[in-house]
């Protein structure tokens, strides 16, 4: 009787217990192959790059869910909580859903997490000021953008990462420019839209940078007029995708493709034959993109197929009247980004930066170097100050060591102290970065050349130029 | 009573275990945290205690003996391949139809390169580490006879009459030419510095010798790498010709017609501080092309894109029309299809100073590229059908050959030449030895600076803390498990630290290994790199008389007056037998001024003179000069009373030092495996 009752209250436990794991098991699966989406009830309006207005904190947005078998009986808003949120992003094994949002009207925007399976957020950032456009890195930190109001680097949005549960926050960028949209490319760099904010609004570009904020280099720039918006991602074939205006008509959006291996030689624009406008896109393993597109200006967005080898939309997956669908992303597990080493020592003070020869400019075509004279004297300007003036060495090199985190411009200087190039874009090394250039303003596509650069056979010039000497803790010898 | 002794029973030995088991693994936890330099290292035993065994029955039990196909040849028509089979010593006879191994032809030792007599009849077979090339008469499957050669012969081509045959000895950079009528050597020059490629022109007068090396100069100076071009008539040296900035010119060809000849070739940047890796910082691949016609010019080509570098070419074949070449990158597991009238438009329409900057450009592979193919693990050796139609290529790693379909630029075909099934952890390790996956976009990886896991004669400026400074000369791998700690500076106590976390942030500049993947690597360092022969200078352990003196000036206690050499100061104390090292750190006073200080670990000596430039920066181009130029206090050993008859000879007895494999004659470790 005894081992009957044991027997059946056995039978009973193992009964749940397989139940749980079956509908537990149910449930996640229904989660992968999910779309999720921003939805706006407003128009998209104008943009501003500064403050993010009209493009990053939208009134009222919410994230939703759907079966895209079956859209419509299948939605489901995520974000019910909040007065707005926005920016989805799905983790790397496709259980959690990262995003900003603004909990009551007034509240800045914070960077939340929230878990697929029961749908529970938990708040990763509490900053006073607002945080957007988060991303997952490799290995439990994610990257966002924060607003720094009052900094001395001018307004606008810095990069910064931290630990999922908001720890140990690092910001990555330190120059006037103002960052938007970060993706994590398979490579394991942060792909973001980056505009310089001070002295003058610049054109905004793809930038690359490694997760340390050191090695930031331009990865794509549209042509003259042109504007990013959104992230660029990567597919599956080796090629990024992104939405890009032009001049002609600021308010549309093309569907852009470039190669990752040659970002700026590679611009194909998929939606030439669409007429309308996109707001988003995201690859899918298949190879077809999910696009944001409304056929004219009074339409809503909806959210579409694309064929990219077509470069024809596909069917419409989910419109509705009175709501843009802005930003798609699509659940289940991906491919996670290479975690890259960092060279970061927060114990170091400067960063040291080589290049091997000013005189090597861009060129406008392969072989043709320009006609300016050469230089002989590089100016380092800082945000508010010139930091220095230094001699190149015979064979156009220079070797520096810049205080970190701190912005600069490097100018050329030729023998009768006329600018003859420059200056540059903004720089900024991390503590312990090494840095090199081939040239001042090269092609990016160029390498050095095999050479010892004579300026490196000496110790490099300290920048700022007024500091003697800067005591370093001691670097150990690999 | 009895179920409470056994209840007893296993309450003591679970105490017991218990008792062990605590302290075990923390005594296990420590030991594994000094051997890989991490603290959370799985505590694998058989990581380091079974797949790292060099020989025995373990050894036996864990690794496999592989094919390895290197380099093919392809029969007239098209009805056969010869395959060599690098490391089971072997000309694989195949049947591309049935895909079938037809004849397994034991040759030499480490055979290299096979071609094939213009009549078909014959077969010849290099025999890099025998000295020697086999002579195999196709129809019967048989070695017929074995031709001498210089120190390991590598490619070979035939003259336009059939008549002779040249050998591009690769360790002794030696171009023999031998009557195929006697079959004996006629004739032999200095090639290059490692020279293996060669390649006869269309019109039969013109034949090429690539080197892989570069030539010995001072550090700073413009690297150069000798393309020997030989008469074919008069059988004499027409030209050295130096290509600058490149190495590791593994094989050439020339088109059809014979306007260019074109060789795969690197473009290191060891002279740079190799402070990253983004926008080509420390190697990039290509090809050099040179116009055949009076003052013809040679340009370089890269085959990367500003963010995918395609590492380590090695084979190049171009399509009979003249219109394709196909080049394998086995660092990349690639072959990239280029458009040759893309080329020659490049050589109308570019000035010389277009032509000067295509050579430092990612960007300019878009005009001529026009496919990357991938294959499997390491493709090595190319061959084309006679028609042109079909691309053979041979994957070092996988056992296999691929077929390519050289119109519609598909694989249609994959040959099995019948390897093991099992990938074995040291093979694993190998191939991540030879794969660019694990640096930035794989733009080098182990194999491209440790060329046949030895060394690639480079020096490069590690720039470890400071830009300029502390200057590497590149260590050979062969056999170094037996011989730690490793770098320089002797701070990384195993081969796990060497290739660890350092390794990532230092040099690859991505994702470390993740610990399998180590595991791997390691034991395939460990168990799978032997030496060569010494067939050059000792090829039997008979030392001549004069290497005879220079042992005993090597062993020797007093000096040339009577006076007792501090034992600290005895060549034998630091570099005492099998491997010639202590393993000990040591001070012998060349450090230079933009050095660090530091005491350098004792290297190892064997086959020392395979390893030119000498010291740790490289700045010795001989051993003589580590003394009469760098060793004139005495502090690198006593060595200032010599004559310089006694330094000849000392030289001469470290040139005949080999690896302890051949001095205890076991045979089994005299070939690589994995």
């Amino acid at each position: 009787m005894n081992k009957l009752r044991a027997t059946i209250g056995l039978s009973f436990i193992m009964a749940i217990g397989f139940s749980c794991i079956f509908f537990s098991s149910c449930r996640k699966k229904t989660r992968d192959g999910m779309i999720i989406f921003t939805r706006f009830p407003k128009k998209v309006q104008n943009i501003n790059y500064v403050t993010g207005d009209s493009l990053r904190y939208i009134p009222q947005a919410q994230i939703v869910a759907l079966d895209p078998d079956k859209p419509e009986s299948s939605l489901k808003v995520l974000t019910s909580d909040y007065y707005s949120a926005r920016a989805p992003q799905i983790s790397y094994d496709g259980k959690y859903l990262l995003f900003a949002a603004q909990q009551k009207q007034n509240d800045p925007w914070q960077i939340w997490e929230m878990d697929l399976n029961n749908l529970k957020s938990r708040q990763v950032t509490s900053s006073k000021e607002n945080c957007t456009d988060p991303a997952y890195l490799p290995l439990g930190r994610l990257v966002f953008s924060k607003f720094s109001a009052n900094d001395t680097l001018k307004a606008g949005h810095s990069l910064y990462t931290c630990n999922m549960d908001g720890s140990n926050m690092k910001r990555i960028t330190f120059n006037p420019h103002t960052y938007f949209a970060s993706n994590v490319l398979s490579d394991g760099r942060v792909l973001t839209i980056g505009s310089q904010v001070f002295p003058e609004q610049g054109s905004p570009m793809y930038m690359v940078l490694r997760p340390d904020g050191t090695k930031s280099e331009l990865f794509y720039k549209g042509a003259e007029g042109s504007n990013l918006s959104g992230p660029g991602l990567e597919t599956n074939n080796g090629k990024i995708v992104f939405i890009e205006s032009d001049k002609s008509n600021p308010g549309e959006g093309n569907l852009i493709s470039i190669n990752y291996n040659r970002p700026l030689h590679s611009r194909v624009n998929l939606s030439s034959e669409v007429k309308g406008d996109f707001h988003s896109v995201f690859p899918q393993q298949s190879g077809r993109l999910l696009v944001s597109y409304r056929k004219s200006e009074s339409d809503r967005y909806a959210l579409y197929e694309f064929d990219p080898e077509k470069k024809a939309l596909g069917r419409v997956i989910y419109s509705n009247n009175d709501y843009d669908v802005l930003e798609v992303v699509l659940t289940g597990k991906h491919e996670r980004p290479k975690k890259l080493p960092s060279e970061v020592d927060m114990g170091v003070k400067t960063g040291l930066l080589m290049c091997q020869d000013i005189n090597v400019l861009e060129m406008k075509h392969v072989g043709i170097t320009s006609s300016i004279p050469k230089s002989s004297r590089i100016e380092i300007v800082g945000i508010d100050s010139t930091l220095g003036s230094v001699e190149v060495s015979e064979d156009g090199s220079f070797y520096l060591k810049v205080m970190a985190d701190k912005p600069f411009k490097i100018q050329t200087v030729d023998k009768a102290g006329h600018v003859s190039h420059g200056p540059c874009g903004w720089i900024w090394l991390r503590p312990n970065e090494r840095r090199g250039c081939v040239g001042c303003h090269e092609d990016p596509e160029m390498v050095p050349g095999n050479r010892v650069p004579l300026a490196v056979k000496t110790s490099p010039v300290i920048i700022p130029m007024h500091i003697n000497k800067v005591v370093e803790k001691k670097v150990s010898l690999e | 009573m009895k179920k409470s002794r056994i209840i007893s029973v296993i309450v003591f030995f679970s105490v017991l275990g218990l008792i062990i088991y605590f302290p075990g693994r923390k005594w296990a936890r420590g030991h594994v945290n000094y051997m890989t330099a991490v603290e959370d290292h799985p505590l694998n035993c058989l990581s380091c205690h079974v797949y790292t065994q060099k020989s025995g029955f373990i050894s036996k039990l864990v690794n496999r003996k592989y094919l390895s196909p290197f380099n093919l040849a392809v029969s007239r028509d098209g009805s056969r391949l010869y395959v060599v089979a690098q490391e089971s010593n072997a000309l694989l006879v195949v049947d591309p139809e049935t895909h079938k191994v037809l004849n397994k032809i034991k040759v030499g030792n480490l055979p290299h390169s096979v071609i094939l007599s213009s009549d078909g009849q014959k077969a010849y077979v290099s025999n890099e580490w025998s000295d020697n090339v086999s002579v195999i008469d196709l129809a019967s499957s048989k070695v017929v006879d074995t031709l001498n050669t210089g120190d390991g012969p590598a490619g070979l081509s035939l003259s336009a009459d059939g008549k002779f045959l040249y050998v591009v000895d690769s360790y002794s950079s030696n171009i023999s030419i031998i009557d195929l009528n006697t079959g004996e050597e006629r004739k032999r020059f200095n090639a290059g510095n490692n020279p293996t490629g060669t390649e006869l022109s269309p019109d039969g007068k013109t034949l090429y010798v690539t080197s892989r090396r570069a030539l010995i100069e001072p550090y700073g100076e413009t690297l150069k790498s000798e393309l020997t071009v030989v008469d074919e008539n008069t059988q004499r040296i027409r030209e050295r010709r130096n290509i600058e900035s490149a190495y590791m010119m593994e094989n050439v060809a020339f088109t059809p017609t014979g306007d260019l000849a074109m060789a795969t070739m690197i473009r290191p940047k060891n002279l740079v501080p190799s402070i990253q890796v983004e926008q080509g910082w420390m190697m990039t691949y290509g090809m050099t092309i040179i116009e055949q016609k009076e003052n013809g010019r040679v340009i370089q080509l890269l085959l990367d894109e500003p963010n995918a570098y395609y590492s380590d070419p090695f084979d190049i074949v171009i399509t009979p029309n003249g219109k394709k070449a196909f080049i394998s990158s086995s660092g990349v597991n690639t072959i990239s299809v280029v458009d040759i009238d893309s080329i020659r438009t490049l050589f109308a329409k570019s000035t010389p100073e277009q032509l000067a900057n295509y050579s430092n450009n990612l960007g300019i592979s878009a005009r001529y590229v026009t496919k990357r193919i991938k294959t499997g693990a390491a493709p090595k050796g190319l061959a084309l059908s006679s028609d042109g139609k079909l691309l053979y290529v041979a994957e070092q790693l996988e056992d296999r050959i691929s077929v390519i379909n050289t119109e519609s630029l598909e694989t249609v075909g994959s040959i099995d030449l019948g390897g093991p099934r099992t990938i074995t952890v040291a093979r694993q390790g190998r191939r991540l030895f030879n794969n660019s996956g694990h640096t930035f976009q794989t733009q080098f990886d182990c194999y491209t600076c440790h060329p046949d896991m030895h060394e690639d004669g480079l020096v490069y400026n590690m720039a470890s803390k400071d830009m300029g400074r502390n200057l590497t000369n590149t260590q050979s791998l062969r056999d170094i498990g037996d011989t730690p700690p490793y770098k320089w500076n002797g701070k990384n106590q195993t081969v796990y630290k060497q290739d660890g976390m350092r390794f990532s942030t230092v040099l690859t500049r991505t994702e470390q290994f993740n610990y399998k993947d180590l595991d791997a690597l390691t034991a395939y360092i460990i168990t799978g790199i032997p030496y060569p022969p010494n067939l050059q200078y000792n090829p039997n352990g008979e030392l001549t008389e004069s290497q005879l003196r220079g042992k005993a000036l090597f062993e020797r206690t007093k000096d040339n007056l009577g006076n007792d050499i501090l034992e600290n100061n005895r060549c034998i104390t630091c570099h005492r037998p099998p491997y010639y090292t202590n393993l000990k750190m040591a001070y012998v006073k060349t450090l230079a001024v933009t050095d660090d200080s530091m005491l350098f670990d004792t290297p190892h000596l064997n086959n020392i003179y395979a390893s030119p430039p000498y010291l740790h920066d490289g700045r010795a181009a001989t051993l003589e000069e580590i003394w009469t130029k760098y060793g004139k206090e005495d502090k690198h050993g006593r060595v200032n009373d010599m004559s310089k008859n006694q330094l000849n000879d000392l030289v001469d007895y470290l040139k005949s030092l080999r690896a302890p494999a051949y001095e205890n004659n076991i045979p089994k470790k005299l070939h690589a495996k994995n």
